[in-house]
């Protein structure tokens, strides 16, 4: 489950400070879906950010999984990002010094499970990928990257999965696949998916919509 | 993180060629370090021999009465060799018409203990280096002893009441310039013969020599027992204190090494930071990532750690073994000069090259690396998030004081240090400045220029810090490079007019002035250069400001004013070559009693400028005042005095006069010929020192030519760093520039005006800096006279435009060679 309440997040900038999210409120349920929905600039980003630990707010809480985020330093939150976290990224973020099955291991390998390559492969098999586990990213295209990306976030099993625009350098046809195969792995895994995108036909498909408009949030 | 992480990350990484540069700039630096201190380790060892040839021995007690017996058992215990040799002048007798005042040297068994006696069977016949001396009862004659005395080998000759049979001619002995007896050509015989001539009586002036060598231990071991017993007149001479002529210049030449080593240093230091630097900016998305997907702080340290623990291992190792090859290459290539095998460098060049790979990477390397560790998660999620700067002032000021504290321990000089230290300093002080005004000048001046000018100022002014830097960067390599050329090319150039081809190399003295025709008759005849005559007088300076001197063998303690011997001439201008360190020259009609005193002469006698001095010359007393005080060049080859006079001051007293000359080697008969013209004179033979001078002048240049082209790399290698640590911003530029389409000819001619105007600008900020640097060296190390090198101010500049340019526009070609889109996609 998560939980935000009264989130507040200020950046400093040249004019003073500026208001990215203005007191947010949210709560998806352990196992449900839910997108963050908004034009560019509104937050969304942010809010994912925050959601995931990977940013501090400024004022306000939020619980992953029944752990306040707030009250951990960043090494505590990457902790528990390796227990509990996976990610899906616009820019697939694979690395480039890796294969796709080294990077399929790398979260495992980062969490010490020994069967980290057998882990990977099945994956890899899990997303029509069998045959390219030697490639390098730069040898995939767009929609193969985000496969493994997939991949790498489900191998660790995670309680939670964050998407940012997760078919936003894709095109239309190669983005449904990986949507439905998003959604086919997290309905298997019983995963909760947080997915921020602008995309309203991907919205539908999440069982929750939040809308986010100049840092501010409105849901069901 | 696991290890297998570490390595396959490190493995790609090296594929990438960012860990190569890192390794090679290590690897340099080690190697440099290693190569160049083990040479020089190896040469000191070497030099000390060549030292020790000069004293003939390791060590020598030197004595106004006989070396005491149980000084000699002690010698023995100590497991040291001894031997002995007795001086003095004294009158050799053919008959009673010919006879000739002698410097006498008795020499026994093992003698020289280190370097070679030189003899030969005719006078000015064949050199020989046999080992052997001459046996009880003979005698070896220096060449012109022969024509003196009018005798023949084979013949007898005496000395004192004892006839000695002449066996062989005296051609070279090791320490001929230490142990000097008294005025006249050399006669040596055997210690056994001494008692039987009866010429060494209570009063008589005898110098005794024991000569020890053995290993260094047991030398230090009986110089510390021996010192506390050592009595009047009593005294040890080292190799310290018997440096041959040629140690200037190996003494010089081991300067620019440990120069050239610590230029190095700072060289590969920068190519390490800068390599350093666009690794970590390079990973900051890594550990983003590795971040994003769980990998705390602690982890993302230890695997760059360890991954800088293998790069440092691998490149010490590396390094430590490609400075054992340097310095075998540079031992090969100074082979013939060395005089004996040069001992072992031992493990401190090791430990020199260990230290210099931790300090590079701690303080260089690692920073940037360390900072990864808090790099955000965030990036993933904000591409455009900036990254951390890399290397903070803090960072900079540690390595700066590692870095000296390097070169200071490295070289053993705070000179050589502050020097460069102080050209560095100019050149990053200046680069700022004018790296902030030009560069950013330089969009409104690009405002009135075409697109091509447009694009590459915008540039420049868009990377404004790190242009400055990397300008600096490639200023300091391109200074240190420009410094090294110049050091080199003036040492060399002082040694070789040090030395010119047709440098006189004999010198002839006691030539009567009525003889001067002859001799000039003689030269002209045989097409012998020479240079003039110089007239000389020999007199002795009894007194300062009437405060008598003691004598040589009433001098209580070393070093003490006493009364000195020397030749005098006359001039009427102050001798070429020398130069006015106090006081004024005379006018060349005076008739004033004036003196000039050469510095160390005058520092003997204790006398300074103004200082009446009373002098001996014959019998008859001379009163004269200190005028000036002269420096004397000795390595000239020309004559030299220590004392000079006014013409109308001294030309009243009798005279003998002395010239040098030169001969080649296919004249050197002639020799015999004109000792048979002018029997009284006396020639000095210098042309095998200069010939094994030339030598070692050539040989050490070649070891500098080496060491200056391994720094020439090490600096190209900075270039090469400097130029990559921009090379992604550069490349994405021109991809997107060629995207929405521009030409190959505007991307290539921005970046080439772009790298041009950086590297020119380094160029001319590196004149500079190698100037004021050149400038400290040259006048406060080195010891020799600065002139600015105006070759160096259109060199720099041009040379910075034209390498910085070349390997910029090399480096970014892909741009224009693989399509836009792949480029975008990589970086």
């Amino acid at each position: 489950m998560i939980k935000v309440s009264q989130l507040l997040k200020t950046v400093p900038t040249a004019d003073g400070d500026l208001t990215i999210l203005h007191g947010v409120d949210l709560e998806i349920v352990a196992g449900t879906s839910a997108a963050i929905v908004g034009a560019s600039g509104s937050g969304k980003s942010t809010l994912l950010g925050l959601l995931a630990g990977m940013d501090v707010a400024s004022a306000g809480e939020v619980w992953l999984d029944g752990v306040n985020l707030s009250a951990l330093d960043e090494d505590a939150r990457a902790r528990l990002r390796a227990e509990k976290v996976g990610f899906v990224f616009q820019n697939f973020q694979l690395l480039p010094a890796l294969t796709a099955k080294e990077n399929v291991m790398l979260p495992l390998e980062l969490a010490g499970i020994d069967e980290a390559g057998s882990i990977a492969e099945r994956f890899l098999g899990e997303v029509g990928l069998q045959d390219r586990l030697g490639h390098y990213p730069t040898t995939l295209s767009g929609g193969e990257q985000q496969r493994v990306a997939i991949a790498r976030a489900f191998a660790r099993e995670p309680a939670v999965l964050f998407a940012d625009e997760p078919t936003g350098n894709l095109d239309t046809r190669t983005g449904e696949r990986i949507i439905d195969l998003l959604f086919e792995l997290n309905a298997r895994a019983s995963t909760t998916l947080v997915l921020v995108t602008h995309d309203e036909r991907l919205a539908e498909r999440c069982d929750k919509r939040f809308s986010m408009s100049a840092g501010e949030l409105s849901g069901p | 993180m696991k290890q297998a992480l570490t390595w396959r990350l490190l493995a790609r990484e090296w594929r990438s060629g960012e860990l190569g540069i890192l390794l090679m700039a290590l690897v340099l630096a080690v190697s440099v370090v290693v190569g160049v201190s083990s040479f020089v380790t190896r040469l000191q060892s070497a030099l000390l021999s060549e030292s020790a040839r000069f004293l003939a021995a390791d060590m020598v007690v030197v004595s106004r009465s006989p070396v005491p017996e149980a000084w000699i058992s002690a010698a023995h215990e100590q497991q040291l060799q001894p031997t002995e040799v007795v001086g003095f002048p004294s009158m050799a007798v053919a008959d009673i018409d010919h006879m000739a005042l002698s410097s006498i040297k008795a020499v026994s068994l093992g003698y020289p203990l280190r370097g070679e006696l030189l003899w030969s069977s005719e006078p000015y016949g064949e050199v020989l280096a046999t080992g052997a001396i001459p046996g009880a009862g003979e005698v070896w004659l220096a060449p012109r002893l022969f024509s003196l005395l009018d005798v023949e080998l084979g013949e007898s000759i005496f000395v004192g009441e004892q006839p000695l049979r002449v066996s062989g001619a005296v051609r070279g002995e090791p320490d001929a310039t230490t142990a000097v007896f008294g005025f006249g050509p050399r006669l040596l015989m055997n210690t056994a013969d001494i008692p039987a001539t009866g010429v060494i009586q209570p009063g008589s002036r005898v110098e005794y020599r024991l000569l020890l060598s053995g290993a260094p231990e047991a030398i230090a071991s009986f110089t510390e027992w021996v010192k506390p017993q050592l009595g009047q007149g009593q005294r040890l001479d080292s190799v310290e204190g018997a440096q041959p002529s040629i140690g200037e210049t190996l003494d010089r030449a081991q300067g620019f090494l440990l120069l050239a080593g610590s230029l190095a240093v700072v060289l590969a230091a920068a190519a390490i930071t800068l390599a350093s630097r666009r690794f970590g900016e390079r990973h900051t998305q890594y550990v983003a990532i590795l971040k994003s997907l769980g990998a705390q702080s602690p982890e993302i340290a230890g695997l760059y750690g360890r991954s800088l623990f293998w790069i440092g291992l691998f490149g010490t190792l590396i390094g430590c073994l490609l400075g054992w090859v340097l310095q075998e290459a540079f031992i090969r290539v100074l082979g013939s000069l060395l005089p004996v095998e040069p001992g072992s460098a031992g493990l401190k060049p090791v430990l020199i090259g260990g230290v210099t790979a931790a300090v590079c990477l701690m303080f260089f390397a690692w920073p940037p690396l360390r900072r990864l560790g808090q790099a955000s998660p965030l990036r993933v999620l904000r591409a455009d998030m900036g990254i951390a700067e890399a290397q903070r002032s803090s960072d900079f000021l540690m390595g700066s004081v590692a870095i000296v504290a390097l070169m200071w321990w490295y070289s053993g000089s705070a000179l050589v240090t502050g020097a460069v230290i102080a050209g560095l300093s100019v050149v990053m002080g200046l680069g700022y400045m004018a790296a902030s005004v030009l560069l950013s000048g330089s969009r409104s001046v690009g405002g009135f220029a075409g697109s091509l000018w447009r694009v590459a100022l915008a540039g420049l002014q868009r990377r404004g810090r790190a242009n400055a830097l990397q300008m600096v960067i490639f200023a300091m390599a391109i200074m240190l490079m420009l410094l090294l050329s110049v050091v080199r090319t003036s040492l060399i150039g002082q040694w070789q007019a040090q030395l010119p081809p047709d440098a006189p190399n004999h010198f002839l003295m006691n030539l009567a002035p009525e003889e001067r025709p002859e001799l000039q008759t003689f030269f002209a005849d045989n097409e012998i250069l020479s240079e003039t005559l110089y007239p000389m007088t020999r007199g002795r300076v009894i007194s300062v400001n009437d405060a008598a001197l003691p004598r040589w063998e009433e001098l209580e303690e070393d070093g003490a004013p006493r009364q000195r011997e020397a030749n005098f001439t006359w001039s009427d201008e102050i001798p070429s070559g020398n130069e006015l360190l106090d006081g004024e020259w005379w006018t060349a009609d005076t008739d004033q009693p004036w003196v000039s005193l050469e510095e160390e002469f005058a520092s003997d006698i204790g006398a300074t400028v103004g200082d009446r001095l009373s002098l001996l010359i014959g019998a008859d007393a001379l009163e004269v005042t200190v005028l000036n005080i002269r420096a004397v060049d000795w390595q000239s080859m020309r004559p030299n005095f220590f004392m000079v006079f006014p013409r109308k001051v001294l030309e009243a007293f009798p005279g003998m006069y002395m010239t040098s000359f030169r001969l080649l080697p296919e004249q050197k008969s002639l020799l015999n010929q004109l000792v048979g013209v002018l029997p009284t004179v006396t020639v000095i033979e210098l042309d095998i020192v200069i010939r094994e001078m030339r030598v070692v002048v050539d040989q050490v240049a070649r070891a500098l030519e080496l060491v200056l082209g391994v720094i020439l790399l090490a600096g190209g290698l900075v270039l090469i760093s400097g130029v990559r640590s921009s090379l992604d911003g550069r490349l994405r530029e021109s991809a997107l520039l060629r995207a929405v389409g521009a030409r190959k000819g505007v991307v290539l001619g921005a970046l080439w005006i772009e790298f041009l105007v950086l590297g020119g600008l380094a160029g001319a900020l590196a004149s500079v800096g190698a100037e004021v640097a050149a400038w400290g060296l040259q006048t406060q190390v080195f010891e020799m006279s600065w002139t600015p090198t105006p070759v160096m101010w259109a060199l720099g500049p041009t040379l910075g435009a034209v390498i910085v340019g070349a390997l910029g526009v090399w480096s970014c070609r892909r741009v224009v060679n693989v399509p836009p889109v792949v480029i975008l996609r990589e970086v």
